[in-house]
Parts: C-alpha cells; structure tokens; sequence
C-alpha cells in the first residue's frame, strides 16, 4: 500500500532525485545504464526513446516539453498564429550559439526543418510535420511555419527531441545522404565520444545558453540485461539505472544507498478486439470483456504496483483527456452481458501477443486469459515476436484473422491527436495506418476530425472529452493500463529528470561526492 | 606442402558462397517485414512504402542476392537500416572486441582445461579426477546467462573484487571470460583426460617406462604431444564455437561485440548487418579450421599433407 501512495505522490510525472534540499555543487561525472543503445544521434534517423534520451542533451527542439505537459521557451522564446491558425510565427532566443560556435537563428531553424522535411531525409517521424508546406524566414530571429490547414497539435509536434537543431555549418558539411555521427548542437552538453555498442560520453557546454550544467560529464552506457543494470547500480559503476525489472524492486528498496524512483509514462497497455468480427462486433461483449479482468490486481502482483488501471484511450498527463473509466472488475456482470449478447455458454476467442517488448505482457497476457477463463470466455493465446507481429498486425480488413491483439501506445507529443487518432478513427485502419482493430464511430471520427482544425484550446478539450466518453462506451478496446516507469539513483545524486516521456534528463542534476 | 595450403584456401571460397546464400535466405525466411520493424508502429504507412523501396526490398530475390554479391566483391557489406551507418564500419567497430573475448576465453580453458586433463588422466579415479570431472560436467551444462549473473553477483556485488560489466580493463575481461570459457574449459579438459588415457595405454609409453624414465619424463615428453592432437582439434573447433557464441555472453555483459550487434539487428530486420555479421564470423571460423589443420604437422610429423 505504501507503495502506491508513494506512486501517487509522484503520479503527475515529475519527480527529481532531490530528496533533501541542499546547494547545488559544479563538477563531478555521472554514469546512467540504459538498455538500449541509440540508433542515431542525427535528428532525422532517431526513431526511440533511448535515442531521444542522449540527444536532448545535446540538440534542442524549438519548444521544451516538462514533465507535466505544458509547453516551454526553449530555442523559441514565444510564438504567434495567424487568425485562420495555418501559419505559426515562432520568435527565437538571440543569444544561442551551437557548439561550433555557428549563431542559432532563423537561417538555422529552416535549415533544420527543411531537412526533416525532404523526403530524401527519410525521416521516421516526418510525419509530425506532414502538414507543413512551407518554412520561411521572416527576420534574422523570426520564422514562419506555414500549414496547408489548420493543424492545432503543431506546436506540441515541434516539441519532439526528433525536430531539433543542429549546426548549419554541419548541415552544410553534409554530402547527400549522409548520416550525422557527431551532432553538433546547442544543448547543455557536447558530443565527446561513442564507442559503439559500449557507451556514449557527453561534456558540459560551458557556453550554454541556459548556464553551465553542473555536471562536467555525463557517461551512458547501454546494459541490454535488466538484472546486470541492476548490479551495476549496487556496485556503483552506475549512478543511475532505467527500467528497474519490477521482480527487483524490493531488493534495490532494502538497499540503503539506493533510491526507487516511480515515473508515469505516456504508454498505454491496451488489448484490441476486432471490431469486424463476430463476437466482437457486439458492443456487449466487449464491454463483457472490460469487466471481467482485474486490471488493478495485475498491476499489483505483476507489475509490482506500478501503473494504474487506464481510465482512458490516453493516460491523465495527455492535453485532452477525460476521466471516463476505469472499467472495474465485475466478473458476475461480464456473464450478464455475455448472457444478454447472447453467449450463455461462453465463447472462443484468440489473442495475439508480442513478448518482450512491454514491461511483463507475455505473463499479463496470460493472466488476462485465466480471468477471461473465469466468466467463460476461452482465449487461445498466440505468442509472436515483435518484428513478426508488427507485420501480422498490417493486414487489411478482410485479411485480418486475429479477434484479440495486445498492443501498447506512447502519446509522445502529449497531445491527444498522436494517441487516439492514429488508433481509433476509422481513417487509419490497415495499411493506411495502426487502427488495427477496425473501430469506426462516425461522432468520434467527426470530433476528432474538428479537434484537428480547431484552434480554440477550450473547444479541442471538449471536443476530446466527447470523443473518449464515445470511444468509452464503445469499448473498442479491452483497457488496461497506463504504464509506469521504475528508475533508480544512488544517494548523492540530485535534480535528474525522469520524464513521462521515458527519458532521463541530466542538465539540471548535480553530485555531492 | 604449399600446395596443400593453396588447395584448402581455394576450397573455402565455395563454403563461403554457400554461406553466404544460406544467410541471404534465411534473414528473409523470418516472418516480419524488416520495413515495418524499422520504421516502428508509430511510422506512417507512405513513410514505410519508402524504406522498402530503399532498401530494394520491392525487388525480386535472386535480383537482391545479385545486388548483395556485387556490393561484396566489391567490399562494400551496405549500409544498416537501423543506424544508417556503413555495415562494415558496424562491424569493425566491435570485431576486435569479439576477438578479445574470445581469445581471453580460449585462454581461460586451456589454462584450467589441459592441467585438469592432465592430473585427471594421471590420477584416474582418485577424488581430483572425479571432483574435476564433476565441475566439468557442470561447465558443459550450466547455462551462460545463469553463470554470468551468479558470477556477478559473487566477485562483483558480494566481494566487490571485480567491476560486473561493460569493457575497458583487464579487470572488466576476467568475468565474461570466465563465463564463456566455461564449458570450452570442461570440453579440453574431458578431451584431454580421455585422449591422455587412451596415449598412456600404447606401448611406447610401456617402452619408456621400462627404459626407466622418470614418469614425469614419459607424461611431459612422450605421452602429452600426442595425447594433444584431439585437444588441438577441438580446441580449434571451440575458438570457432566461441566467436559465434558470444551472443549471450556480450549481453549478459553488455560487451560491445558483433554478437550482441547481431541480436540487436536481427529484432530490427537490419538485413545488411545480419548478413555481414554472420558472414564475418563464417570467415573467422573457416580461417581458424584451417590454421588448426596445419598445426596438426608440427604436433605430429606422422601426418604428411598431399
């Protein structure tokens, strides 16, 4: 229990390693063991979280997104739309330099945001400016962004670690095609070394813009083993570790020097019903199914109480969410409204899962069959590996041979566009897009469409909260959870950042040892 | 001689060209689309269109095997979908570190392997021999990944003697080492036992301890040359195992190895790097068979290469 109230405590996202107040010292390095090693550190071939990681210390987007959503001055130090809102003026700080010493300005900025854009660039994440038409320079620090519509989530867009600046001179430097190995930005710290598949080992930019970060280095290693990251954290070789297993949480807990640090993420775990096919095209049965799973048991034994059972498509951090659920746990109502369907004596159903790509879901697939079990519904499981799944998961409608898929989604611009239309409206059902379950409710396709091009923030709330409450009735999906983030510090650290974003920010940090 | 050593060179180009279309085939045998696995759940589908146009994947297979072949001759491995970067560039930045471990592993077991053997074989049935076959028996079977873990947390979080993982000292080699060069240390030593029983039995042996020798004398310099000649065999045939078998161990340690390179590559469908990085290690083993084939002469000047 006082787990949880722990995890409320920091259930808003933020949560920095400060646990006294103490001054702040300069100098001192700091080690952080991620599990995965970046696979680029050049804006336009970043494609994950541990990528954004690294490089935000080292490129900046335009707009800082914190830790509990709101949108920040960074690079940009305000903006303005016009009256029809398809052309955004961003205004830019004067007195940034990148670490070449090349002055930031608006030059740059189109620069950057030409290269993103050129579909040569085959950038994963173009698509977060696919609306765009045209960036222009209106001033030596002013730039237009225009739109070929109203598109309201642009600025949450550019927040993305995967839009940021690097050095025109670099840029210049570049012959077609070729990957930048070295960026060269205007962050907090500079790129000293990667030793490929070993560690990546940052500097203090001590002309920074927004101060000398305390630290002098920041050294991340990639530990692919949960467990190995674990140790390197009780013996000190790491100050810091990502994604803790749950199974080791009460052993690093009994570990006095070692603080458990409980983070929201913007995933959200949900199981997918094939909206298409019978049973499931029955709005009862899947509203059954909601009933009929635990999910804050599961949250409790699997994943050691961290998460929460989602109370929406997207989790509470989100612009635009409404509170519409959770679903909760009624097994003796899921067999009413199986009964009333018109499955009294149960049903057959299977359920694809991927394993090892979320925090324990082969065990929570499980575990959802065996409560399924309980109100007479028989799942058949059907465990893929993630590369194959993603492609089994693309078939078009009349090929789909799946009635249950469990899936997970990142909201990563905290914007409820990126998390619900790209799953729910009936626009991007395979192969157009990952509305894998082939959901379709015309009055949440029309509210999400508005929510587009309504520039009015109060009416894109409303019209977002319409669209969950429907969507929430509905019960396309099985709703899970939201995830949560387990991190770890060891005493002595203090001011790291442990975003919802899954990132681990160390500019603000310092170590008093 | 000399030409002995031409023939088995020209001999390896074939097995090579067999590999090489066995790996074409079987990076796209997995199920998965490595288009899709690139450009992840979040990718629009025009954006996906693109990369498999880019990586040819739109194209006939033997036009890919074709276009796969020339860039090879030409030495050019492609480039990584995942990280953009040139394979070959990948792959020589973890090559040398593979060949590190390795060779540190290859030092573990014979350094512990053969003496073991040795006593073993000298000392039949005595508590040593069965002691050490025991341990033996255990290294062929615990698995790695256990083995790494227990040793972690024993030397490193316990004793707090040795750092658990990542490279950089010597220091840092001894447990992955120790890890991978376990059940190649319990397979020389079986070997050694074995092979040293069956040299002691001949008659020569018979002969020089009837001369009077010393036993130390007919163990050392008659019985151990060649007695060696299966180890050597194996223990050739192990560098070759251990080259390609480091995947476990290079993640348990998080060692910056082409193992652990491959793995990552192969759950992105990173083709280029897969099929380099198997064809590089194919190379390696080929070339460590044939110089195990020609030390065999010196051990024993019986055997003549026609």
């Amino acid at each position: 229990m006082w787990k949880k109230v722990l995890a409320m405590m920091v259930g808003v996202g933020l949560l920095t390693a400060a646990v006294w107040a103490a001054t702040p010292q300069y100098g001192g390095s700091l080690v952080i063991a991620i599990g995965v090693e970046p696979e680029s550190l050049d804006p336009i071939g970043m494609s994950s979280a541990p990528a954004a990681t690294v490089s935000e210390h080292i490129s900046q987007p335009l707009i800082y997104l914190d830790v509990d959503g709101t949108l920040q001055p960074s690079l940009a130090e305000s903006w303005e739309a016009n009256e029809d809102v398809t052309v955004w003026t961003l205004y830019l700080r004067q007195d940034v330099a990148f670490h070449d010493g090349a002055p930031f300005n608006a030059e740059a900025v189109k620069m950057n945001l030409d290269r993103f854009l050129d579909p040569a660039s085959a950038a994963p994440f173009r698509f977060l400016l696919g609306r765009v038409t045209e960036v222009r320079v209106v001033g030596e620090y002013a730039v237009e962004i225009h739109t070929d519509d109203t598109f309201a989530p642009i600025l949450s867009h550019l927040t993305h670690s995967f839009i940021a600046m690097v050095s025109p001179e670099q840029l210049r430097g570049l012959e077609p095609g070729e990957t930048i190995t070295n960026p060269i930005g205007t962050g907090p710290f500079k790129l000293e070394r990667w030793d490929r598949g070993e560690q990546i080992t940052l500097v203090a930019n001590e002309d920074y813009w927004g101060g000398r970060p305390y630290l002098d280095k920041v050294v991340f290693k990639f530990v692919p083993e949960d467990a190995a990251r674990v140790i390197m954290l009780e013996t000190g070789e790491a100050d810091a570790i990502m994604r803790v297993p749950p199974l080791d949480v009460p052993r690093l807990q009994a570990n006095p020097v070692v603080d458990v640090v409980y983070a929201t993420s913007v995933r959200v775990i949900y199981i997918g019903f094939n909206n298409l096919r019978a049973p499931f095209t029955d709005p009862l049965v899947r509203r059954a199914l909601n009933y009929a799973v635990d999910k804050q048991e599961i949250i409790d034994v699997i994943l050691d109480g961290v998460g929460q059972p989602s109370t929406a498509p997207v989790v509470p951090a989100v612009f635009g969410y409404y509170p519409a659920g959770p679903y909760e746990y009624d097994p003796d109502k899921a067999r009413e409204l199986l009964e009333q369907a018109g499955y009294p004596d149960g049903l057959k159903v299977t359920l694809y899962h991927p394993t090892g790509r979320y925090l324990m879901d082969a065990t929570i697939a499980e575990t959802v069959q065996s409560y399924l079990m309980d109100v007479g519904v028989e799942a058949e499981l059907i465990t893929m590996e993630w590369g194959a799944y993603l492609a089994y998961l693309q078939a078009p409608p009349e090929a789909a041979d799946y009635d249950m898929y469990m899936l997970g989604w990142g909201t990563v611009t905290l914007d409820a566009d990126y998390g619900i239309y790209a799953l729910l409206h009936s626009s991007q059902w395979p192969p157009d897009g990952w509305a894998v379950g082939f959901y379709e409710n015309p009055a949440v396709d029309a509210a999400l469409d508005l929510a587009r091009v309504t520039p009015d923030v109060a009416v894109r709330e409303l019209l977002y909260h319409t669209a969950i409450q429907g969507i929430w009735r509905d019960a396309p999906w099985l709703f899970l959870h939201d995830e949560g983030q387990i991190n770890a510090v060891r005493e002595g650290v203090h001011g790291l950042i442990h975003h919802p974003l899954e990132n681990i920010s160390a500019w603000e940090a310092w170590v008093d040892r | 001689m000399a030409w002995y050593i031409v023939r088995r060179v020209l001999l390896v180009l074939p097995t090579l060209l067999g590999v090489s279309i066995a790996v074409f085939a079987m990076v796209r045998l997995i199920p998965g689309d490595p288009a899709l696995a690139m450009a992840g759940p979040h990718a629009t589908p025009e954006y996906v269109r693109q990369v498999r146009l880019d990586l040819g994947l739109d194209e006939p297979l033997h036009i890919q095997y074709g276009r796969f072949m020339a860039g090879l001759i030409r030495g050019d491995l492609g480039r990584s979908s995942r990280t953009r970067r040139p394979v070959a560039a990948e792959l020589w930045d973890r090559f040398p570190n593979t060949v590190e471990l390795t060779l540190a592993s290859m030092f573990v077991a014979t350094l512990f392997g053969i003496p073991a053997g040795i006593i073993s074989a000298t000392k039949r049935y005595s508590i040593f021999d069965s002691l050490t076959m025991l341990i033996a028996l255990l290294g062929v079977s615990m698995p790695v990944f256990w083995l790494g873990l227990m040793l972690m947390l024993l030397f490193s979080v316990t004793l707090g003697w040795l750092p658990s993982v990542g490279r950089g000292t010597l220091l840092h080699l001894v447990l992955p080492a120790v890890t991978l060069g376990a059940s190649s240390m319990a397979f020389v030593a079986r070997i050694t036992r074995s092979s040293m029983l069956e040299v002691l039995r001949q008659d020569y042996v018979t002969t020089a301890r009837a001369k009077g020798l010393r036993e130390g004398w007919v163990i050392y310099r008659h019985a151990l040359k060649n007695a060696l000649i299966p180890v050597v065999t194996v223990m050739g045939l192990q560098l070759g195992i251990l080259l390609g078998g480091a995947v476990l161990t290079e993640t348990v340690f998080a060692w910056p190895g082409v193992g652990r390179l491959m793995v990552d590559s192969i759950g992105a469908r990173d083709y280029a790097v897969v099929q380099g990085a198997v064809l590089l290690l194919a190379v390696a083993f080929v070339l460590v068979n044939l110089l195990v084939d020609l030390t065999y002469g010196f051990l024993d000047p019986r055997i003549k290469y026609t």
